[in-house]
């Protein structure tokens, strides 16, 4: 039996509308549960010295006073300026590309078509993009031309002189349409593609990938069912809205290594990507280190790299590229759009038994922005969402179309997927005339519960996650006008796997320096690394020292997918045990005592029954040319925790039903946490999903028309901005148990995930019009009230 | 960044308190004047539309886009960047309360916001959350949902820090 015991701490820190709330949950032996997991479960006090602390981050000195290089920033001399000249079709085989004018003009250096370039595909797992397009373009803003000159105005001029003639070929936009059996094909050699996984193809026209998840047996789950429902939901294309926009360098020097500067949150990776994708060794590719404005999961990929690589050859000088905003929404790598239709079988009794889900993501006209090896959107596996459905099949479709092509953003599919999910759970509940929320809770996973990938779940908290959403909202409260409405989703999100590479080192200053290949991309991950680190010695921040180099690492994962606390953390805590180990032998040579009887006590190293002491600077002058005092480690994992990290939202909303205009009043996030590293940066993760989603939910859209993106710059493509963050509050379910150092768990993609759902279901409860088609717009909500489809006029 | 056959006109700009003269085409953008005649790339630039406001700067006291103002229509003014908001080495009060309050993540931005948030602090040394909304509204972040921003307006001041 497992005894509870409830600790509850509420309204510890109230700050002017901005409430956190902390609710710790500390559950007493732990035994029982930990029969069938893998690591132990430790329920211990706080009582770190740097961990848990809102230590300022390291860089931040650099950022805030503009001397943080960032790529666009980065000056050499003799630098030059690439443009590319871009596709206007959406499917086209190129005829001629003439050139002749271009180089003519004062201050080009060089111009560069497909046939001045290496018959190389590239991208980050499969390669089926080309660096400049070959025979035919398949995008409205694909790359057909570079220009090299001595400043960008003059390189942008020098486009408008090149003449391409195009044949136009029959274009398809909308991934249904491209499934069908006479569609236009747009890449019939995929299966020969380099690194074309062919474990997922399939025969269907178009789909490049075929993931299917499936648990128990669908057949017997419909069996089972008394009712069975089918809803589909279609969701739009979103951009990460970096504010910092693709941008690379490159100097290719006389011995022919190439210099690389990239707004890439995987530089290890970039520099093998960059290799094969101009035909050097990588050994020839040294990344260095930039600053990076914004990534969230949009900067993995070479982007324009290789261009400036080939024009930096070509012109024996370094070359820059910096993508306009324009560029970025016509080219970039947004959010897959997609129609999730999912079937549904509920029991008399409201237990949900069965769930049968179709994703069919547009992934655009190249599948290279995709970092996983199926090469498709691993969010697609949350079809059954926080409900342990016991037979579940899931298939997810990716398919090429001549629209841009798709990359990750910040929980990708999960967004799309989890929508469908919570807008259909309401619509089952209320056709089976049961309470919405008492609906969900009866279905949430349990311990020992199967993910429809098969991953089996223990330590489940959502339960106390929704419940701790529903205590701090309204929920059930009497409303405050006839059109404001409540809406309620929940979701998980894994702790991400990989590999880590790290070298640590006692340096002559006695200082701990610590050299990762890891950016830390906003998230605050380097002051973590610092944090583990003095804390596992221990030693007092200041004393230990975060460096990016990834030049010096062949191979590794870098920063994404809510990895990098988890297995760099756990990495960095391994080996400064094992430095510290390392130094206790010194420490016994330099004593002449037993390596056991070693003390590192207020900053200085003694020893039992010794009158002397050392600092660590003087431990570092003894060792010097003895005794290795620096350790270099690569570790993969590969091991998903068996626990996961749920969230569970509130929102209330009012709707004006004169214009359909939604206002967020309430926004509940409640977060299952462990161990808290630093509160600043976590935070920090859950505000800025927060307000990401909500732009995904109402004001954002890469909106396209025949393939051509119609929001093209900043002002028609909106982000929020700071007047339109409503009054939040946030509610941590803690408890000191994750995978990650000191029993910490991820956060960064966490938040994002359930706002559009909590946002459908409130508009619903508000003014019962059912949004099935993103994003929800105040259009949409006003031609429903009107009894009209807002696509139908 | 010139072409030769472009007919270039000299300017005078004072920028974080130097003097400078500098002889730009008629179509250079202030932006580029800052950050690549005069090395200054603290300013960034983000949309180039003027939506963004990562290339916010202070002409003459008032704040501007630095990427839709031309680099002569900025002759004679007084310039000043994020570079010459701290003192040498000694930061203002709101650049270490970005610092203590998460007001930035991966600082794309943050210049653009020091320069105005310093600004709005200059005006008004305590804005109610409404007016610092208000003022803010030309500045994106996409990394912190501004939160921690105002909490870092409300708790910094334009003055100097102790160094």
């Amino acid at each position: 039996m497992v005894t509870r015991w409830k600790l509850q701490v509420r309204g510890l820190l109230w700050m002017t509308r901005l409430p956190i709330v902390c609710v710790c949950r500390v559950f007493l032996i732990p035994q029982v549960l930990a029969k069938s997991v893998r690591y132990v479960y430790i329920v211990r006090p706080m009582s770190y010295t740097v961990i848990g602390k809102p230590l300022r981050h390291l860089e931040g000195r650099a950022k805030v006073t503009g001397k943080a290089i960032f790529t666009a920033d980065v000056a050499l001399p003799g630098m030059i300026w690439g443009k590319a000249l871009r596709s206007p079709l959406p499917h086209a085989q190129i005829v001629s590309v003439d050139t002749r004018e271009a180089e003519q003009m004062s201050g080009v250096l060089a111009v560069l078509t497909a046939q001045d370039l290496p018959d190389v595909l590239t991208g980050r797992v499969v390669y089926d993009t080309p660096v400049l397009a070959r025979d035919r373009v398949r995008f409205i803003g694909e790359k057909v031309a570079v220009v090299a000159a001595e400043d960008p105005d003059i390189a942008e001029s020098a486009l408008s002189l090149i003449e391409v003639e195009y044949e136009e070929l029959p274009a398809v936009f909308d991934p249904k349409e491209a499934m069908k059996a006479h569609a236009p094909l747009l890449h019939p050699d995929y299966k020969s593609y380099l690194h074309a996984p062919e474990k997922f193809f399939s025969d269907i026209p178009n789909v490049h990938s075929h993931v299917t998840w499936e648990v128990g047996n669908l057949e017997e789950g419909f069996a089972q069912a008394d009712r069975v429902f089918d809803h589909t939901f279609t969701t739009h294309s979103q951009h990460q809205g970096f504010i910092e926009p693709h941008a690379s360098v490159v100097s290719v020097d006389s011995d022919g290594r190439a210099h690389l500067w990239i707004t890439n949150k995987m530089p290890v990776r970039a520099q093998k990507l960059l290799a094969d994708a101009v035909g050097i060794p990588q050994e020839q590719v040294v990344v260095h280190p930039v600053f990076i404005g914004g990534d969230f999961g949009g900067k993995g990929s070479l982007m324009d790299s290789p261009l400036c690589y080939h024009l930096s050859k070509r012109t024996g000088r370094p070359v820059k590229m910096v993508m306009t905003y324009t560029e970025e929404l016509m080219a970039g790598n947004p959010r897959h759009p997609a129609t999730i239709s999912l079937r549904t079988g509920v029991t008399q009794d409201g237990q949900v038994v069965a769930r049968q889900a179709k994703v069919v993501f547009g992934s655009g006209a190249y599948a290279g922005f995709k970092p996983v090896p199926f090469v498709n959107i691993p969010g697609a596996n949350q079809a059954a969402g926080v409900y342990g459905t016991p037979h579940v099949r899931i298939d997810a479709y990716s398919v090429y179309t001549n629209c841009v092509p798709g990359g990750h953003v910040r929980a990708p599919g999960d967004l799309q997927v989890n929508f469908a999910v919570e807008s259909s759970m309401e619509l089952i509940a209320e056709a089976l005339g049961d309470d919405l929320l008492e609906f969900r809770k009866r279905n949430l996973l349990k311990d020992g519960d199967l993910l429809p990938d098969g991953h089996r779940l223990e330590h489940v908290r959502v339960d106390e996650t929704l419940e701790a959403a529903i205590e701090s909202s309204n929920w059930g409260k009497p409303k405050t006008g006839p059109h404001v409405g409540r809406g309620i989703s929940a979701s998980y999100r894994h702790i991400g796997t990989g590999e880590a590479n790290g070298q640590i080192s006692l340096e002559p200053d006695g200082t701990v320096k610590v050299i990762t290949p890891v950016p830390d991309t906003g998230t605050g991950a380097h002051t973590v690394f610092q944090q583990v680190v003095a804390e596992t010695w221990p030693l007092p921040i200041q004393k230990v020292r975060v460096e990016a180099k990834p030049e010096l690492f062949e191979t590794d994962s870098g920063a994404g997918g809510s990895r990098v606390t988890y297995v760099v953390g756990q990495l960095f805590k391994e080996m400064t045990e094992e430095l510290k180990e390392s130094v206790s032998h010194v420490v016994a040579e330099a004593l002449d005592c037993q390596v056991g009887d070693v003390v590192f006590e207020d900053g200085q190293y003694t020893a039992k029954g010794v009158e002397r002491s050392m600092t660590l600077a003087q431990v570092a002058k003894f060792g010097l040319g003895k005794t290795e005092l620096s350790i270099r480690k690569t570790q993969v994992n590969r091991d998903k925790p068996q626990v996961t990290t749920f969230t569970a939202q509130v929102i209330e909303v009012e709707v004006d039903p004169d214009t359909g205009q939604v206002q967020i009043l309430d926004l509940v996030t409640a977060h299952d946490v462990g161990t808290i590293i630093n509160p600043i940066g976590h935070q920090g993760q859950i505000d800025g999903g927060v307000i990401q989603g909500i732009g995904f939910a109402m004001i954002e859209e890469v909106a396209m028309e025949d393939g051509q993106v119609s929001t093209l710059h900043l002002g028609d493509y909106k982000l929020p901005n700071i007047k339109d963050i409503p009054p939040l509050k946030t509610v941590l379910v803690q408890e000191e148990i994750g995978p990650a150092p000191f029993h910490s768990k991820a956060i960064g993609e966490s938040s994002i995930t359930p706002v559009v759902g909590a946002i459908a279901n409130a508009v619903y409860d508000a003014v019962g019009v059912r949004i099935y088609d993103l994003p929800i717009t105040a259009e949409k909500i006003y031609w429903a009230l009107k009894g009209q489809n807002a696509n139908v006029e | 960044m010139s072409s030769n056959k472009e007919i270039m006109q000299t300017i005078q700009l004072r920028v974080n308190g130097d003097e400078h003269s500098i002889e730009v085409p008629p179509r250079r953008l202030l932006i580029d004047c800052l950050r690549y005649d005069l090395g200054l790339t603290g300013t960034k630039e983000g949309c180039s539309v003027g939506v963004c406001g990562a290339c916010t700067v202070l002409m003459d006291g008032q704040l501007i886009s630095s990427c839709l103002a031309l680099a002569v229509f900025a002759n004679g003014r007084d310039i000043v960047t994020i570079e010459g908001v701290a003192r040498g080495e000694q930061l203002r009060k709101i650049q270490n309360s970005f610092m203590d309050n998460g007001g930035f993540q991966c600082g794309i931005c943050t210049p653009g916001m020091v320069i105005s948030a310093k600004a709005l602090l200059d005006e008004n040394p305590n804005p109610s959350e409404d007016e610092i909304k208000e003022w803010m509204m030309g500045n994106l972040c996409r990394c912190t949902g501004y939160y921690q921003i105002i909490k870092s307006i409300q708790e910094g001041t334009a003055e100097l820090a102790d160094a």
